[in-house]
């Protein structure tokens, strides 16, 4: 099964995304912040993970950041989140946000249930 | 006959023949004279006499530095006196002495003409540098003697703004309590210093300036926005002019400091603030968003027609209080000019058709027709990508907000002159006359009948307004009631 790690503080907001995602016949892994995120991505090998930018302990950008520098975990494909910055445009992709952590996507939140959904898909096609 | 105005002359000059001859020519046309032998006997009788020397003939043959050291003292303690020069060839030793300060140089073999065609050039010099002296001494008498008219010093250290009064060469004359506190200014210091030398800022520096010269573009600037200064750990806004004479002539400049700090520091306050609210609304709505939409999707269990139903609505509820916390944020944007964030060459056509995209959805939803034209001959355009794609978002949504089931939305984008025209035109409800001109003031809405359904912040239009004018363009409305509305953006494309 293809599997999301997704790193967010809001447990409210993982919960539902993991039933979204589920349904949609993904796997789903969940951290809480920055540095639970790193040990689940060496533990679990997700095939993407999305990350959260606001967290405590480690944010997302640094994550980002370290996981890119990380030659285990560089591969793996990272959609940054964040109710930050981006207010305008909710689909916009920041080119220089990603230049300077090399994610591969940003969404900007509040995002529609299809929208995420679609940018997942774009990373791992279809869930089984 | 014209009655020649006598001067004090003092012939200065060894050679006995060359006196005499000064001697007789002056005496004739009525001048009063004294002479010296000597460069000591010359100090001596001035000063002696001091107000009795106007003009000096001095031989520049004394041996050593002799006559040039006398003309450097003189200019020093006493440069009203005029000084002309006598030598065989008016050579080396004549440049020396006007480089010293002599005002000119006769030969000594002159004739009786060439002598008056030099001397009465001294004269008339000597005559123009007196009145200007006095000129500039009233000039400086008119506001020195403000420090000696006590109700008006009183009523000047009682002004809670600082206050400070320059004389028409910017030296300090007059200063308050509260302009010494935020400048550092003491008597001794300041009074009689240029204001360059006590202010340390160039910008108020070049007010003082401009308000000494009358320069109409410091009238214009103040009657504007009046300029903010940093000073230290002040921000001050400051207000400049020059004070004119009963006669009209500008004797000096006043400068009025209000320190806006505390207010500076409360729109900061109040920013952040509600930078901060916006962020923890933006959070818990982004949750609430999905968890509801994730009910409604079935993902949770079925769903009766009427649970469906409440929660749609508790969806668009949602949805419009995440659209409010957006514009706030914008709006804090725009106001603190952070509009534009990052100038970059953009291609107005692709933002434009991504944003037409992205809007498609709403505008099915309501059964419009959302129709795009663009030039494809559009010049690449420096603007900041967010900001422009806020001013599409913002206007194509509201032409949708208030165009009725079935309508039609036409968009463009051409070049117009120097500028870009992003025009939109909808047949919907329209603004009523009396509210075309308000729509652009934050937080207003309209209130009728068809709005009252219809959710909103007020803010989209005063959003879109600052950054069009952050890109030096312009915005205009036109609208009709139940015809329709068109918005018009003029963004000027840079050389």
């Amino acid at each position: 099964m293809k599997k999301v790690l997704l790193v967010d503080d809001d447990v409210d907001f993982c919960e539902a995304v993991q039933l979204l995602l589920e349904a949609k016949g993904y796997q789903v892994v969940l951290a809480h912040n920055g540095k639970e995120g790193l040990d689940q991505a060496r533990a679990e090998k997700p095939g993407l993970v999305i990350l959260d930018v606001m967290m405590p302990e480690l944010n997302g950008y640094d994550a980002c950041v370290v996981m890119k520098a990380d030659e285990t975990l560089k591969k793996i494909p990272v959609i940054l989140l964040t109710a930050v910055d981006q207010s305008v445009f909710k689909t916009t992709y920041t080119p220089h946000m990603g230049l300077m952590t090399e994610a591969d996507d940003y969404i900007a939140k509040p995002v529609e249930p299809e929208e995420l959904v679609k940018r997942v898909e774009n990373f791992l096609g279809k869930g089984s | 006959m014209l009655i020649k105005p006598s001067m004090n002359i003092l012939v200065v000059e060894s050679d006995i023949g060359i006196m005499q001859t000064c001697r007789e020519l002056l005496l004739d046309e009525g001048h009063r004279i004294r002479t010296a032998e000597s460069v000591e006997e010359a100090l001596g009788i001035i000063q002696k006499h001091p107000a009795d020397v106007d003009i000096m003939l001095l031989s520049l043959e004394f041996p050593g530095r002799g006559g040039r050291a006398l003309i450097e003292t003189l200019q020093r303690a006493r440069p009203e006196i005029l000084i002309m020069g006598m030598s065989a060839d008016c050579g080396e030793e004549a440049l020396e002495a006007m480089r010293a300060g002599a005002y000119d140089c006769i030969r000594k073999s002159f004739t009786p003409d060439r002598f008056w065609m030099k001397l009465n050039r001294a004269i008339e010099a000597f005559r123009l540098r007196r009145q200007l002296g006095v000129l500039t001494r009233q000039r400086q008498a008119s506001l020195s003697t403000i420090r000696h008219d006590h109700n008006l010093l009183a009523i000047i250290q009682s002004i809670t703004d600082g206050v400070v009064v320059t004389d028409w060469q910017t030296n300090i004359v007059l200063f308050n309590e509260k302009a010494a506190r935020l400048f550092d200014l003491t008597e001794e210091k300041s009074i009689g210093h240029p204001v360059s030398m006590c202010l340390a800022s160039d910008e108020l520096l070049s007010f003082f300036m401009r308000a000494i010269k009358s320069d109409p573009s410091l009238a214009t600037l103040m009657a504007g926005e009046e300029p903010i200064v940093k000073v230290r750990d002040k921000t001050l806004r400051v207000h400049l002019d020059s004070v004119t004479s009963e006669t009209g002539t500008v004797i000096g400049a006043v400068a009025v400091f209000h320190d806006v700090s505390k207010v500076k520091a409360m729109d900061k306050l109040r920013s952040d603030f509600l930078s901060m609210v916006s962020h923890e609304l933006k959070a818990p709505l982004s949750s609430l968003l999905m968890q509801i939409s994730v009910i409604l999707d079935g993902l949770a269990g079925e769903l009766t027609e009427k649970q469906r139903d409440l929660l749609s609505k508790a969806k668009e509820k949602t949805k419009g209080m995440i659209t409010l916390v957006n514009d706030l944020l914008d709006y804090r944007r725009v106001e603190e000019g952070k509009s534009i964030q990052k100038i970059e060459s953009l291609d107005l056509g692709e933002i434009l058709d991504r944003t037409a995209e992205l809007m498609r959805l709403s505008a099915e939803e309501k059964e419009i027709k959302v129709t795009c034209d663009t030039s494809h001959d559009l010049p690449s355009f420096s603007g900041d990508r967010g900001g422009i794609e806020a001013i599409f978002v913002n206007l194509i949504s509201n032409a949708i907000k208030y165009t009725p089931k079935g309508g039609n939305v036409q968009v463009s984008l051409h070049k117009a002159g120097k500028d870009i025209r992003f025009k939109v035109v909808d047949d919907g409800i329209g603004i009523p006359k009396e509210d075309v001109g308000r729509i652009f003031e934050k937080f207003y809405r309209i209130k009728t009948e068809q709005t009252k359904s219809i959710s909103g912040s007020g803010l989209g239009l005063s959003i879109v307004k600052g950054i069009v004018e952050a890109h030096n363009g312009s915005i205009h409305v036109e609208s009709e009631v139940g015809k329709g509305t068109t918005a018009i953006v003029s963004l000027p494309v840079e050389e």
